[in-house]
């Protein structure tokens, strides 16, 4: 029974050791500082800086919402950008006013036609049936081996693309939708991205969550010890899709235009390169990640811009930017694949804990 | 802790196929070998017997280069073993048949014989391979079945044969006779006692002490990651405390325990 | 009636045939690295990009160059993004390869723009035969023999070479083919030179049918491709080549069998089905031997 014991007291090493409530809720309270502080700083900087904070905000609510899964589970999932998407459209078809429906979607079932929803009833409309798409989809996703689960939820990506994109009554197809009623602001995102971290926080330090780590070390010895895998991994997609509609509702109500060519493979690259850069496996890499990456976009689009010298104008050539990304994320993978963070979490004083959550070593 | 006996035989007098000194080897946080020396000479048979978990598979691995060592010196035919990659360790002679088999069940019984011999370019491999199915009538019968349908005793001739293929200075077989019954245990132990005739040295690790008594030159009893004992099988069968250093009961340095 | 069968037939095979060579292709290097080469894509890419380059000097040539590009890049990518991770897990090591794709695709566009090129490749492919006295595209007969080639070819090559020994082997325990000498390096740069070849076979066939040279233009293919690897049994060779031909095969059922408007929706299903055969058999069609993600 070597496996069982070990694998318990992998359990119980992975439940914090600290004592102390403080000790134990330190890093979420820092991230939340963190994001008040970038929110509170985004606040007097001009009006182009402070969109390109909220899109950040919003990223970080997909990206919490990806390592809601992947952190806990070990499983990189492709897919949570088509609950962005579906999170989006529900939200968008039922909040916009009816008279724009009526010119983008002429063919709109009854229901969503008439529907004139309040924004929060979108909202958690959007995140209600992401959820609910993730809970059908990782049924049978969820019994699959890791590399399996992974490329199957790559499918997820492209059935949503093409299954969204050629529904043309419903979401327009192709088209833009427009005229979807624009509310979030630099404080809705930032709200929003609050209740994120909140939940991710509260399912890694749930039981569900700590059984799920447990298996994501070994999964026999998890299993030997009465670990519903399966089960395990399906509440943890299933939280993922909630926060990943939700980010997609933000975005939608955000642009005020909803493509389904958004929702596609360079959010999903953006999303993903985010959590690695930051941190795979603690929620404190998560929000890192997604903060850096907002950063460095941002330094990378003034490459691009340029700076004018009198009437010469040097800049980056278009698309270095990208390259340059990519190239980042490549070489972090490479030599230090644990992300920024690590594999820990961010704890009081402002200094990464060992094991406080997350793996023991 | 014991330091080596080394053989008085004056023929065995030269640079041994296999020097070990100080080798510790850990796993993780665990030390699995705490700091052994041996060494094999050419022709010879060495037995390392012990409990499960004592540390032999361990030993065996380094010398293969299959783990690397935390500490200590592993010199094959004077040359150190570090630095040495992997698969470059037959081709200094080595060949080991480790613990379980580790037959390619994918692949057919000829298939597992030609990749033994992988490492030669010499053209004697398919007469090698002939020799093996007349020793083995069993194996040329299923040559081009999946070496996974075989049973165990038949995968373990498979497994020995094919490390053999690379027709190495020594051998070395991490418990050979394990999960066997005990009719096809003889059998292997007749294939190693050829082996032995042809000039190969073994090394053998065992929790069969009978077994590799019968077979051995020399044994080294190994227990919790040191060595306890070592000698000829007939002082070690006789010493009193046999099993104390079997099973890792502290001894005094007269060989006594407290 | 009998025209409809045979364009069918032609259709599934063809069709089938080049998502056989390219699963076949994903699957080599994950059996001897456990890894999933999202970059499979912009190999295809980089011989398309080599086909538009030397079209007009000589069909030859272009294939020829094609074939040297995709090669060429295979190789690189192994040794700059893949050798490095050797012995990682595999989930770092999907990682690694979705970000040397994305890499590569980025450089591309970077270099030569995101907009599509059209060229005309190989036109007198485009002509019809007569086979069993139904007029069939000579591209698409041409297709069927060049994956049929191919795929016998990579199969002699697996089963009677030594190097081809080496490689299943240690796709089945590498651990234990590197004790018997095998040279890790050496099987899995032949691994991923074998993907080139048959990444530059099948861009050279789907220029010629698209006549678009683009930077995501393998990217449709390998997706599915991906799907088609699952299917068939990761890990195992046969069923690679066998999860390819099936997936493709079934756009074809799909696209004939469907109602004109739920014809867009082709993928949709397609993967709807696949995701059926993954639930009754999650180890895919024909399981590999010796292929465990754990223990």
């Amino acid at each position: 029974m070597a496996a069982t014991s070990s694998a318990a007291a992998r359990i119980e090493a992975v439940a914090p050791t600290v004592p102390g409530a403080w000790s134990r809720l330190a890093p979420l309270v820092i991230l939340i500082a963190a994001v008040l502080i970038v929110v509170g700083a985004a606040e007097r900087a001009p009006m182009i800086v402070q969109r390109r904070i909220t899109e950040g905000l919003i990223d970080l609510i997909a990206v919490v919402g990806l390592y809601v899964f992947v952190g806990n589970s070990g499983v990189l999932s492709f897919g949570n950008v088509a609950f962005m998407a579906i999170g989006a459209y529900v939200s968008a078809l039922l909040t916009m006013p009816a008279a724009a429906k009526s010119v983008f979607l002429p063919d709109l079932p009854l229901f969503l036609a008439q529907a004139q929803w309040p924004e929060m009833g979108g909202a958690l409309a959007g995140g209600a049936m992401a959820a609910l798409t993730a809970a059908i989809v990782g049924f049978p996703l969820m019994r699959l081996s890791g590399i399996s689960a992974s490329i199957a939820t790559f499918a997820v990506l492209v059935v949503s693309y093409v299954a969204l994109g050629n529904w043309t009554a419903v979401t327009g197809g192709q088209n833009s939708l427009m005229g979807v009623p624009i509310y979030v602001g630099l404080w809705t995102a930032a709200a929003w991205a609050i209740v994120a971290v909140i939940i991710a926080f509260a399912f890694q330090e749930s039981r569900s969550g700590l059984l799920l780590r447990a298996s994501r070390e070994d999964e026999v010895a998890a299993a030997a010890c009465g670990v519903h895998i399966v089960r395990r991994r399906l509440s943890a997609f299933v939280i993922s899709g909630f926060l990943s509609g939700v980010a997609g509702v933000l975005l939608a109500h955000f642009l005020g235009t909803v493509r389904v060519e958004t929702f596609y493979l360079d959010l999903t690259f953006l999303i993903i390169a985010m959590l690695v850069i930051g941190g795979m496996r603690s929620l404190t890499g998560a929000v890192t990640g997604a903060i850096v990456v907002t950063l460095l976009a941002e330094l990378l689009r003034q490459a691009e811009v340029g700076v004018t010298i009198g009437a010469t104008r040097i800049a980056a050539p278009a698309g270095l930017g990208d390259a340059v990304f990519a190239l980042l994320m490549l070489l972090i993978v490479l030599f230090r694949p644990r992300g920024i963070a690590g594999d820990r979490e961010i704890g009081w004083p402002p200094r990464l804990r060992r094991g406080q959550i997350g793996n023991p070593r | 802790m014991l330091r080596t006996v080394e053989p008085s035989d004056p023929a065995r007098v030269g640079e041994p196929i296999v020097a070990v000194d100080g080798l510790v080897v850990n796993y993780g946080s665990i030390t699995a070998v705490h700091g052994v020396d041996i060494r094999v000479f050419a022709g010879e048979t060495v037995a390392i017997v012990g409990p499960n978990g004592a540390g032999k598979t361990s030993l065996l691995s380094a010398i293969a280069g299959i783990v690397r060592p935390a500490a200590g010196a592993i010199r094959i035919g004077g040359e150190p073993l570090a630095g040495v990659a992997l698969p470059d360790v037959v081709r200094r002679g080595i060949a080991i048949a480790p613990e379980g088999r580790n037959i390619f069940a994918g692949l057919t019984v000829i298939e597992n014989l030609r990749l033994g011999a992988t490492t030669r370019r010499d053209r004697a491999i398919a007469a090698d391979i002939e020799k093996v199915f007349a020793d083995f009538p069993i194996l040329g019968e299923r040559k081009n079945q999946p070496a996974g349908l075989l049973s165990g005793g038949e995968q373990q001739m498979l497994a020995i044969s094919r490390a053999m293929l690379s027709r190495p200075r020594l051998l070395m077989l991490d418990e050979p006779s394990l999960g066997l019954a005990p009719a096809i245990v003889e059998r292997v132990y007749q294939l190693l006692k050829s082996i032995r005739s042809e000039g190969v040295a073994l090394l053998v690790v065992e929790q069969n002490a009978a077994r590799a008594f019968g077979l051995a030159d020399r044994v080294y009893v190994m227990s919790r990651g040191l060595f306890t004992l070592a000698g000829a099988p007939a002082e070690i069968e006789r010493h009193r405390d046999f099993d104390a250093a079997y099973f890792g009961v502290a001894m005094s340095a007269t060989g006594g325990s407290p | 009636m009998i025209e409809q069968l045979v364009q069918t037939l032609v259709d599934i095979f063809s069709v089938g045939g080049l998502y056989a060579l390219t699963t076949l292709g994903i699957g080599l290097i994950f059996g001897v690295m456990r890894l999933i080469n999202f970059a499979h894509s912009q190999l295809i890419m980089a011989a398309g990009y080599a086909v538009l380059l030397l079209f007009a000097q000589s069909a030859a040539l272009a294939v020829a160059s094609a074939l040297i590009a995709a090669v060429l890049l295979a190789l690189i990518i192994e040794r700059a993004a893949f050798r490095p991770l050797r012995g990682a897990d595999p989930a770092t090591l999907l990682i690694a390869s979705f970000a040397a794709s994305f890499f590569i695709e980025k450089l591309m566009i970077l270099l030569v723009g995101s907009r599509p090129k059209g060229l005309d490749f190989l036109p007198f492919l485009s002509r019809q035969a007569e086979v069993a006295g139904v007029r069939v595209q000579l591209l698409q007969m041409v297709t069927i023999a060049v994956s049929a080639v191919l795929l016998v070819a990579t199969t002699w090559f697996l089963k009677a070479t030594r190097l081809g020994l080496e490689m299943r082997a240690a796709a089945e325990n590498f651990r234990m083919a590197e004790v018997l000498g095998v040279r890790a390096n050496r099987v899995i740069a032949t691994a991923f030179a074998i993907s080139g070849v048959l990444a530059a076979a099948v861009a050279c066939l789907f220029v010629a049918q698209t006549g678009l040279v683009q930077p995501r233009m393998g990217l449709q293919l390998v997706i599915i491709a991906f799907v088609g690897t699952v299917i068939g049994g990761l890990g195992s060779l046969p069923g690679s080549a066998l999860g390819g031909f099936l997936v493709g095969a079934m756009t074809i059922v799909l696209q004939a069998l469907l109602p004109p408007d739920l014809r867009p929706f082709r993928e949709a299903f397609l993967f709807v089905a696949v995701a059926a055969v993954l639930l009754f058999r999650p180890q895919g069609l024909v399981p590999a031997r010796g292929f465990r993600e754990r223990i």
